[in-house]
């Protein structure tokens, strides 16, 4: 997910987009221009800030459609598990990729304001060939519309740093990856919670249920991809006045990915990846399949089981800056990353061999994904050099991508074949091989003198006796 | 807690319960036939075990009906006297005997078949589940040869029928059958719902197959009747379970007991399905209305039933409804299918399957019995490693 990129970034003094050096602002023009349009003020940036949250906006809210509208997708599309979970595969294949060139097509090929227009796009087409596969009740073209939405959406998050990166540098840089981090959570929210009433409204004007209703209220959800490309169009037009005005140069991500890099990896780095492929895996495949399972199993109504569903990224929002606060200031990252797979794990142990309410596994996931993000991956600095920096996160975002395309599946087929508990237990079995990761992670590291699970005194001490 | 109860009732089903509880018994079907009328019969299984013998007799002579009768002695007969069980007074038709041996004793009607009309109701819960069309009786049904379904070797057999007035030919090329079958020990069918079965059971499988519907967005459903044991009617207990390996998203188990354990019992997974792969896709819900009191007058009759337990009862009568106006239904493939069993002593329990045991048992013992080795060799082991320079 192209959300904990943003966080590490966020976190991360010495994260890849540092650098991304736009040149100094240069003294603001004598002042002929209001505020608002004068892209040397604070009004105005907090205008392009506006932008650029709603830049990503798009792209958020519809990754989850399907999870909302699973049963809706199922039935009018007339689909089993695993083939609707082939929604989710096809959105992550492409990413696998294109994590590695993202950066890239941003620096070299469009630059960032074509690059954030043309991304844009591809989102919006992807999601208006995603809606047609519904109306024209043909499965194949909503796979492909997902594909498309998957080419442009994880670029997009790119681009949305790197413009960040440019306007916010050196001001409110974490501020800002912290609302663009929220705004996101709160597309997801909103999806999983209006999509259903959409579906039920459009329902009710068009006198049936069926794949034409399902095509049309996914091309309704498809106005937030329209929203966000009117965004990209209007903060590259603002980008470039502010290059004319100020002088300044387009943003770059600055990302350089060496795929021969990979062979340096140590262990631990790998020992990394496996942990956040077995993490994530458990957490939003399961997101996926959810609303379903809270139905069915506890009972829920469908507007209950879209809130029980989305309130894990109601949780990370506020949390991840709380929690990015506590690990910046206390280190010991494996320890925190511990906390939060035991954290899932009991969460996903509850979720299947109880019938306590799930509002408490719930938000305990919601809790220990906030956690994971904040710990886990600023750990991958710890051991790259930083030069290698932008191929470990390139690679582990592939790895991730792949993890999530082949799970989603496999999620599918599970619950298709043995049902929920069966699939519980899957994940469980995910997460588990995550925290034998982490325990084996620990051991090395304490067996190699490793900095990973060093104090945040200890790192300090250590920086200053580099320094001497 | 839930678990507490799920262990106690694992540790009832597997103790035993006197005369009730075999863990295997020597089942026999048998098509009793009248001597001066082959085309009435009726359909006895026995399951004889060590020291208990259970009789189930499922007959169509009226609606489709089936008495359950346990006995505690491994030699009890079935004794059927056909010209009183035609008449119309069948009372004594049929006995079991001796009849001090019989220990528990009740029936099922299935006296009529329902067809509602669910366009334009989003309520699913709503009773009716939209405008009724007029029921089907079972009671005017005709009934196929039972002799020539009946196959000894998987112990099932299928009453086939269709209505004898069908005007507008809506069974013309359908049918309405019930597949029963027993058992000689416990398993579990391949066929969702898979409801796990004993020795002590029978399962009833219902289908309705071809029979057009007289609306686009028919939902069926049946009405059952049973005797009620004393002045109140048995009621229908929800079982919510945390596993859902057998029938993938359905974690209920309905039953109806008729007294207090180890009594007779039908249990249901509350599910239909719309096809015959019985699939996640085709799985209908399957709703139970409350067993409500009836007077006998007011049901088609079942001569077995008078025929054994005599003229005074007391009738319950409850609704299942299966599917509701969205989702899977009837009306995609022209096909429903429900299962329940019938048995006697303890209704059968779930338990989590060896294989979902096993692999939390790998997958929590892996990273636990790792940090144990880990810890005790970093314990044993050198301080090394300060001799490390970090990396950065």
């Amino acid at each position: 997910m192209e959300e904990e990129e943003e966080e590490v970034r966020a976190l991360l003094p010495g994260g890849p987009d540092e650098a991304g050096r736009g040149a100094p602002v240069t003294p603001p023009a004598p002042g002929a221009l209001p505020a608002l349009c004068d892209p040397s003020r604070l009004a105005h940036r907090l205008l392009v800030l506006l932008l650029m949250c709603f830049l990503g906006f798009g792209s958020y809210f519809c990754y989850d459609n399907p999870a909302a509208l699973q049963t809706q997708v199922k039935r009018d599309m007339q689909v089993n598990t695993t083939k609707f979970m082939l929604l989710y595969a096809w959105y992550s294949w492409p990413n696998v990729v294109l994590c590695f060139f993202g950066g890239f097509l941003v620096d070299r090929v469009f630059g960032i304001r074509w690059g954030t227009i043309i991304f844009s796009c591809f989102v919006c087409v992807g999601q208006v060939v995603f809606a047609l596969g519904g109306i024209f009740h043909a499965f194949w073209l909503m796979e492909f519309g997902r594909f498309v939405f998957g080419i442009g959406g994880e670029s997009l998050a790119v681009a949305q740093n790197t413009y960040a990166v440019s306007w916010f540098k050196g001001k409110e840089l974490n501020l800002v990856f912290g609302l663009q981090l929220s705004m996101a959570r709160i597309g997801s929210t909103v999806n999983m919670n209006l999509m259903g009433w959409l579906y039920s409204k459009v329902e009710a004007s068009l006198g049936s249920a069926g794949h034409t209703t399902l095509g049309v209220t996914l091309i309704i959800g498809g106005i937030t991809c329209i929203l966000s490309l009117v965004c990209a169009l209007a903060l590259a037009y603002l980008d470039q006045r502010a290059e004319r005005i100020l002088h300044k140069e387009q943003g770059k991500t600055g990302e350089v990915i060496k795929l021969t890099d990979v062979k340096d990896f140590s262990f631990p780095l790998w020992l990394i990846f496996i942990i956040c492929v077995g993490y994530y895996v458990a957490v939003f495949p399961f997101i996926g399949l959810g609303k379903v399972f809270f139905a069915e199993k506890f009972g829920f109504s469908s507007q209950a089981a879209s809130a029980i569903n989305s309130i894990v990224y109601v949780i990370s929002a506020p949390m991840s800056p709380i929690f990015g606060l506590l690990v910046d200031k206390t280190g010991r990252n494996i320890i925190w990353v511990l906390c939060a797979v035991v954290t899932a794990l009991a969460s996903h142990m509850m979720l299947a061999f109880t019938l306590w309410n799930p509002w408490i596994a719930m938000c305990l996931l919601g809790l220990s994904y906030s956690l994971l993000a904040c710990a886990l991956w600023p750990m991958v600095a710890f051991v790259v050099p930083e030069h290698q920096l932008g191929t470990a996160y390139g690679f582990m975002q592939s790895i991730q991508n792949l993890g999530l395309a082949v799970i989603s599946i496999i999620a599918g087929m599970i619950l298709d074949t043995w049902g929920y508990l069966f699939l519980e237990v899957f994940f469980i079995a995910c997460v588990s091989f995550s925290l034998l990761s982490v325990v084996l992670l620990y051991l090395v590291n304490r067996a190699q003198g490793g900095n990973l699970n060093y104090s945040a005194r200890q790192r300090e001490e250590i920086k200053l006796s580099h320094a001497e | 807690m839930r678990s507490a109860v799920l262990l106690l009732s694992l540790l009832l089903t597997a103790a035993p319960f006197g005369l009730l509880g075999e863990e295997t018994r020597q089942v026999s079907l048998k098509v009793i036939s009248d001597w001066l009328d082959p085309s009435q019969n009726l359909l006895h299984i026995q399951a004889v075990g060590a020291t208990s013998t259970l009789h189930y007799v499922w007959s169509s002579l009226g609606p489709p009906a089936v008495l359950l009768v346990a006995t505690n002695t491994p030699s009890s007969t079935l004794n059927v006297n056909w010209s009183l069980l035609i008449s119309s007074e069948p009372d004594g038709g049929i006995m079991v005997l001796p009849k001090e041996s019989i220990q528990f004793s009740s029936a099922l009607v299935f006296t009529r078949l329902f067809e509602f009309d669910s366009t334009n109701t989003s309520d699913a819960a709503a009773k009716p589940p939209g405008k009724s069309y007029p029921p089907y009786s079972l009671a005017d049904f005709s009934w196929d040869n039972i002799t020539d379904s009946l196959d000894p070797a998987t112990l099932s057999a299928t009453f086939r029928g269709h209505p004898i007035h069908d005007p507008i030919g809506a069974f013309a090329s359908g049918s309405l059958a019930f597949r029963v079958q027993a058992f000689s020990r416990s398993g579990r069918p391949a066929q969702p719902p898979r409801l796990l079965h004993t020795a002590d059971t029978c399962q009833l499988e219902v289908d309705l197959v071809g029979a057009s519907p007289r609306g686009n967005h028919s939902l069926f459903g049946l009405e059952v009747a049973t005797l009620g044991h004393g002045p109140d009617c048995p009621s229908v207990q929800e079982q919510h379970s945390i596993d859902d390996e057998y029938a993938p998203a359905v974690f209920q188990l309905d039953q109806l007991l008729w007294g207090s354990l180890p009594s007779g019992f039908m249990q249901w997974r509350p599910v239909a399905f719309s096809q015959k792969q019985g699939g996640r896709e085709s799985a209908m819900p399957c709703q139970a209305s409350p067993l409500y009191p009836t007077l006998a007058y007011l049901l088609p009759q079942s001569p077995i039933v008078r025929a054994f337990f005599g003229s005074q009862n007391n009738f319950c009568a409850f609704n299942l409804t299966f599917g509701a106006s969205t989702g899977p239904g009837y009306w995609d493939k022209h096909y429903l299918s429900w299962s329940m069993l019938l048995g006697v002593g303890t209704p059968p329990v779930d338990a989590l399957s060896s294989l979902v045991l096993g692999i939390v048992a790998v997958v929590l013992g892996a990273p636990a019995l790792m940090l144990l080795a880990g810890g005790v060799f970093l314990l044993l082991g050198h301080k090394r490693y300060s001799e490390y320079q970090p990396i950065n």
